[in-house]
């Protein structure tokens, strides 16, 4: 069951729904971000969140803890908390980057979150409780360009990042302050924070920009589609096994797993496929 | 001669559709920055292998894309002296009010006649299909509109000619 609403003439940069899809975030190609909430059959604006100077790039909006992470083009990111009255307000998050930040993901569990930059590096962050901020932790190496996608493994620990140099990487985000060691998992038993469990490359001769990557519900394949209009599935349970589907629709621009053998992949072609 | 017309418009057409799949990429070099890519080049992986479609060695077009950006040169066919002053002058006025264009630039790239800058800016206010019919279009009437300006001056100074030499 699809419905259209038109939100203005603008393009939507990006958006985020809460846990159960009755609010939604998004901003409208500038430095603010509307909150909108369902009445009825349409859509009430209820809210507008304003604290970046220039275009917010990334939102997302964590089910549980009900808390609203957005980055900007301006280095910056926030996280908003609703207060008792129902407003919103921002806590500072210390991201040290000296780029535009691009996407923005909430962990599984939702104590970290992770930033990708135009600095060529990600940010992992957590909350310090002593100075009520959010710190963060850098995962540079072996990163050689702008961070376009990034999609966490459900085991809170595994993050997925794509980048413009045409590779997707799986690291660790470990944090050692804030949660237990991890279990080992198929991509790879030693985890240290910034470890690079695997690297794969779009394609031999380079491939195109990585638009996005997702993680399979169960953490075992993860898939991403390029700007050379191909979808690719890695299994970690087969050896890295890579499997590449090569599509003569333009490209693709985001791909999410619908089951354990299903994905929808949306892009240029203003058409999703199944 | 217009044989060759439909099949290199309908490859310029696809070429271009598929370079025109742009989005938005703050600059990794310079914080705060949004420029088009393909004019500074500053990142070689930004950036995407140029095509020259031609139809023959007078007349291409050359199609450079990047992530945020795309430029598209194209060289006009002149025959003869007379096309070569008309399409230097008729371009020329039209890249000096270049602002009204929006997507058109002020310099054409070195080699070719008359460029365009298309950014994702353009692409997110305008329709992708439509920018594209528009390019195509411009192309077809170029040639067109030339070869009237050339007829139209065959006729004026075949006129002017007469008439000075009735006095003797």
């Amino acid at each position: 069951m699809t419905e259209v609403f038109q939100f203005g003439l603008v393009p939507i940069t990006c958006h985020a729904w809460n846990k159960d899809r009755s609010r939604v975030a998004l901003s409208l190609n500038n430095n603010e971000v509307n909150i909108y909430e369902r009445a009825g059959s349409e859509w009430r604006l209820q809210e507008t969140l304003q604290g970046h100077d220039l275009r917010v790039t990334g939102i997302d909006w964590a089910p549980n803890t009900n808390r609203i992470v957005t980055c900007g083009a301006d280095r910056n990111a926030y996280v908003w908390t609703c207060g008792v009255d129902g407003k919103w307000s921002p806590t500072l998050v210390l991201l040290r980057i000296n780029r535009a930040a691009t996407c923005v993901k909430w962990s599984p569990n939702e104590n970290k979150f992770a930033v990708g930059s135009g600095a060529r590096l990600i940010s992992v962050c957590y909350f310090e409780q002593e100075n009520n901020w959010w710190v963060s932790k850098h995962i540079k190496k072996p990163i050689r360009s702008t961070i376009t996608t990034l999609d966490w493994h459900p085991n809170n620990i595994l993050l997925a990042a794509g980048a413009a140099d045409f590779k997707v990487r799986i690291f660790s985000a470990w944090i050692k302050d804030i949660e237990p060691k991890p279990t080992p998992t198929p991509w790879g038993a030693k985890m240290p924070l910034g470890q690079m469990m695997t690297e794969f490359s779009n394609s031999t001769g380079g491939g195109g920009w990585v638009h996005s990557v997702s993680f399979s519900g169960d953490g075992n394949r993860v898939c991403w589609v390029g700007h050379d209009s191909s979808l690719t599935v890695a299994d970690a349970g087969k050896e890295m096994a890579k499997t590449q589907l090569k599509t003569e629709y333009l490209p693709f621009t985001a791909v999410t797993w619908v089951s354990l053998n299903s994905l929808v992949a949306v892009g240029h072609g203003c058409c999703p496929m199944l | 001669m217009s044989a060759t017309l439909r099949p290199y418009l309908s490859a310029v057409r696809h070429t271009l559709s598929a370079a025109m799949c742009l989005q938005n990429f703050n600059s990794q070099v310079v914080e705060r920055h949004n420029k088009p890519e393909v004019e500074v080049r500053s990142s070689k992986e930004l950036l995407m292998t140029a095509v020259v479609v031609s139809r023959n060695e007078k007349e291409k077009v050359l199609i450079e894309p990047s992530i945020n950006s795309i430029r598209i040169s194209i060289s006009i066919k002149q025959a003869d002296d007379i096309e070569r002053i008309l399409c230097h002058k008729f371009m020329r006025f039209m890249m000096m009010r270049a602002e009204n264009f929006i997507i058109l630039r002020r310099k054409p790239v070195e080699g070719y006649d008359i460029s365009f800058l298309i950014t994702n800016f353009h692409t997110e206010q305008m329709f992708k299909h439509k920018l594209v019919d528009f390019v195509i279009h411009f192309m077809e009437e170029i040639d067109k509109e030339i070869s009237e300006m050339k007829l139209a001056v065959n006729a004026r100074a075949r006129e002017c000619a007469m008439e000075y030499l009735k006095r003797f």
